[in-house]
């Protein structure tokens, strides 16, 4: 290799410098974001997608063979009582879990927004449930539960409101309840910080104004509070209902969704026919239905009261 | 309503009466997990305190020691090979393992991606923002089974690396918006002053954006540290091995009964990272469970 040949390839690495894409510079976004993009795309946008693709397989379970044919789930699905029955018992769930802890969220937060001494330290123990892994949660109700030795379950029965012939979790009637309560206790907290944090945005003008003109606290409650606090109220209830809606953890570790299929939600309804009879185009189509009604759900709530991230 | 002594006091009474209620589950757990099998299952003394406190739950569970009672042990032999079953040494590896590396993972790729969409003007940035965002809504069932097949043909299903990639999945949106929030909070003065004075947009990144972001950031891993840590459907689907706490904590109920003694043992010293954690971010924590939507 002469000098000139050197300084040539020199001269020429330098011309690829300077042509160095634009789109690789820090300039341009593309470095940027394409690490999160291809991680969401190669893991989330693709299995979602590949789920769509297996619905239209129909599976032979004796030959284990899958063979193309689109409708077959999908007819499977809409004729299937037990999907209609998993939308109910989800729909409930989310519905009474969502108004039980929106309720006593904005109660507690009302009750604990003061400056007084100790109330700090009340509203950082009030965030400790928040920590609590689901599956601990649902062994640590298990164990209060249960019928001879649980403390939820003998207090209950001393005060005569259950019969220890009916165990909460094991009777069709209470089972679904008393998972909701799970529910209840370890998000009431997400809506207890919330809300806190929504009260203490609250200018201070008008409700010194009201207070001048002879409103009772009651009247400023829902004449004022309620009304500013609108946004972050609907906001709290998008991210709590979406997370309410694929609800899993407990019913799996507390009831596996039993009695019979008192709590079997959609996406345990899902995993009982992934784990059970290994039909996974089947499964891949619950999984993709329950998709889709999570997302006619949340952009109606979106368009309807207009939250914004 | 506040004014006078009663009220105050009836205030007072009924917080610590509430908060109580919402601490007590987990001070059962826990009072749990120090009583003798004996305890844990008189049906007559449910609520009596006469009981000789023990370790015994602790050793088995965390140190790996063999149970004294010999009739425990001839139950012990089911699901993991050999030794103790009830051993959650591996469980806890394990989930520090994945619990620090999807932190990482996810904390790093989203204070990239956040740091584009907050300073970097482009076309279709508002319409990321809410990809992004959408992308947090995605119910885990919807990609799990897809996932596994994907898994087992890159070698990744019952893996560290796997479930950690998972784990950042779940991660990154959550990263990416809130990091997006804190940056948002720093003025964009600076970076043009330091643009002016020659920096790149790296350098800016590296040697202003960083350091400044330094809380935003520490609440952001904080966050994903402790979603990692609790995540229970990716974990139980994508190992089978390779047990993470919460799937680990299951597998102690049997047919033959539920080990509570060790059940409540494991399962408080699952909490303790993450109480201490989440009293670092309080200041933060409205802001991270919205995503940086309500800011603090």
């Amino acid at each position: 290799m002469n000098e000139a040949q050197i300084n040539q390839q020199d001269r020429r690495g330098g011309r690829k410098l300077l042509a160095f894409p634009q789109w690789l510079t820090s300039e341009h976004p593309f470095p940027w974001l394409f690490p999160a993009t291809a991680m969401l795309v190669v893991f989330g946008i693709y299995p979602v997608l590949y789920s769509l693709w297996l619905s239209f397989f129909k599976r032979n379970p004796a030959t284990r063979v899958e063979k193309f044919q689109p409708s077959w789930n999908w007819s499977k699905l809409i004729e299937d009582d037990r999907v209609w029955d998993a939308v109910v018992v989800t729909l409930t769930y989310t519905s009474v879990a969502l108004v039980i802890q929106l309720a006593l969220g904005m109660l507690i937060a009302l009750l604990l927004d003061s400056d007084r001494r100790g109330y700090g330290v009340l509203r950082a123990l009030m965030t400790l449930p928040l920590v609590v892994p689901p599956a601990v949660t649902g062994m640590m109700f298990l164990l209060m539960y249960d019928g001879s030795f649980g403390v939820i379950s003998h207090v209950l029965y001393d005060l005569g409101i259950i019969s220890p012939n009916a165990p909460l979790l094991a009777t069709g009637s209470t089972a679904l309840m008393s998972v909701i309560i799970v529910d209840v206790w370890q998000w009431t907290p997400f809506m207890v910080l919330i809300m806190l944090a929504g009260l203490r945005a609250l200018p201070k003008d008008p409700f010194e104004a009201a207070a001048i003109d002879g409103a009772t606290d009651i009247q400023a409650f829902f004449r004022l509070t309620l009304p500013m606090m609108s946004k972050i109220i609907a906001l709290a209830v998008l991210i709590r209902g979406i997370d309410l809606f694929r609800i899993y953890d407990y019913v799996k570790v507390m009831t596996d969704s039993g009695p019979g299929t008192a709590t079997e939600t959609l996406t345990a309804y899902t995993g009982t026919v992934y784990f059970k009879s290994a039909d996974f185009p089947y499964a891949s189509t619950v999984a993709i239905f329950t998709l889709l009604t999570v997302l006619i759900i949340a952009n109606v709530f979106i368009k309807v009261f207009k939250v914004r991230f | 309503m506040e004014s006078s002594r009663f009220s105050i006091f009836a205030r007072y009474v009924l917080s610590i009466v509430i908060v109580a209620l919402f601490v007590f589950p987990i001070a059962w757990f826990a009072l749990t997990s120090i009583k003798p099998i004996s305890a844990i299952f008189d049906k007559d003394g449910v609520v009596v305190f006469d009981f000789v406190p023990t370790y015994e739950n602790y050793r088995v569970t965390l140190f790996g020691q063999q149970s004294i009672d010999v009739s425990e042990n001839s139950r012990s032999d089911f699901g993991t090979s050999g030794g103790n079953s009830y051993d959650g040494r591996g469980s806890i590896i394990s989930s520090l393992i994945v619990a620090i590396g999807s932190t990482i993972l996810a904390t790093g790729i989203g204070i990239l991606a956040a740091y584009g969409l907050s300073r970097l003007r482009f076309r279709g940035s508002q319409g990321m923002l809410h990809w992004i965002l959408s992308q947090r809504f995605l119910p885990p069932i919807a990609i799990i089974i897809p996932m596994v097949f994907i898994f087992r043909d890159l070698g990744l299903r019952d893996t560290h690396l796997g479930l950690i990639i998972a784990h950042t999945l779940i991660n990154v949106p959550i990263a990416v918006l809130l990091m997006k929030s804190f940056i948002d909070d720093i003025p964009r003065d600076i970076d043009e002053a330091a643009m002016i004075d020659g920096a790149t947009r790296l350098q800016v990144f590296w040697k202003v954006i960083m350091p400044m972001a330094k809380g935003g950031m520490a609440a952001t891993a904080v966050l994903c540290f402790i979603f990692s840590w609790t995540e229970f459907l990716l974990s139980l689907f994508l190992t089978s091995s390779i047990r993470t706490i919460p799937v680990k904590i299951t597998t102690f109920v049997t047919s033959t009964g539920s080990e509570w003694g060790y059940i409540s043992a494991l399962g408080t010293s699952a909490i303790i990272p993450g109480f201490i954690f989440i009293l670092l971010v309080q200041n933060h924590l409205v802001r991270g469970l919205t995503m940086g939507a309500i800011k603090d």
